[in-house]
């Protein structure tokens, strides 16, 4: 399954030490993608721009608590979506199933 | 013989802990449906005080508060439990309904993020439950896809459920229509806001945290 840095929308896949130790370009937000939601999110990452891709690093990082230097985070799409800065839809089935938002 | 000792044992040890444990009960429901003005009104009747701020701008509570120790009477029956008032849970956060209601940009999309991760902490802590109270608007179509899934995974997970049709104080309320959704919940109407049919509310609790 593919994960995507927010900063530079480079493509990793799961076993990739960046996921771990953050992106080339700094990043540490990374969407977790599913195959059949591939082409959607590629569309919205490169629709953001810097200003807003930023933001939403940082909104992410304040919603599940963690600080900039802290390791990376993976956001899986599934639960949450982060449309723009503030603009949030969230898939209440997922979240009551349990399954972890990072 | 063995197996009638073991079994009382068991049943006194299981007694002494659930006497010892302090029941949490929660408010659950979308956002505005009147969780923290009932979480006022049951303050106020038993505490003499208030729980938290409420306002007509959706998701004024973006964190979970908790009341420790309130106690109801009822005739000789008395119930004490920890109320846990949590965020509004909704499907979608946009930061321009804020903005509608007077908010600046930036307190607008502040407040969208806080009420993210509102809905996120209102989900987790819904396995700490002894019993739920779901608050319902009763003025609006109670066949959301928030209340349905709120409702089907409390059934799921078989925690004791009261659904609570509030504001039936406007004219345009319809508690029969949330009997109609939820049948196999009880379902009781109550203005929060004006303190209508209490009573009534307070005589469920107790069946529901029995």
């Amino acid at each position: 399954m593919p994960h995507q840095c927010v900063r530079c929308n480079t493509f990793y896949d799961e076993l990739s030490p960046e996921l771990l130790k953050g992106c080339s370009c700094g990043g540490k937000l990374f969407f977790y993608i599913r195959k059949e939601s591939l082409n959607k999110a590629k569309q919205m990452v490169t629709n953001l721009t810097e200003k807003e891709k930023g933001q939403i690093e940082q909104d992410v990082l304040d919603i599940v608590g963690q600080s900039p230097s802290d390791e990376p985070v993976v956001l899986d799409l599934e639960s949450i979506k982060v449309v723009k800065p503030g603009k949030y839809e969230i898939d209440l089935v997922h979240l009551f199933k349990g399954d972890t938002v990072i | 013989m063995l197996d009638a000792i073991n079994k009382f044992i068991q049943k006194v040890l299981k007694d002494l802990f659930r006497k010892k444990k302090h029941v949490k009960l929660g408010l659950y429901g979308p956002p505005n449906g009147g969780k923290t003005t009932l979480a006022n009104r049951i303050c106020q009747d038993w505490l003499g005080e208030d729980m938290g701020i409420v306002s007509s701008i959706p998701h004024e509570t973006r964190e979970i508060k908790i009341k420790e120790q309130i106690s109801i009477k009822s005739g000789k029956k008395e119930l004490s439990f920890n109320l846990v008032d949590t965020p509004g849970i909704a499907t979608k956060i946009d930061y321009e309904d804020f903005v509608k209601h007077g908010l600046s940009v930036k307190k607008a999309k502040e407040r969208a993020k806080e009420a993210t991760k509102g809905v996120i902490d209102a989900i987790k802590w819904l396995d700490d439950m002894d019993a739920v109270i779901v608050v319902l608007d009763s003025t609006y179509d109670p066949y959301s896809q928030v209340n349905i899934t709120i409702i089907g995974n409390l059934q799921a997970r078989n925690i004791p459920v009261l659904i609570v049709a509030n504001k039936v104080d406007l004219k345009k309320s319809d508690m029969k229509k949330i009997e109609a959704a939820f049948p196999q919940y009880e379902v009781v109407g109550i203005s929060a806001k004006y303190g209508k049919n209490m009573d009534n509310f307070y005589d469920l609790l107790f069946k529901l945290v029995k």
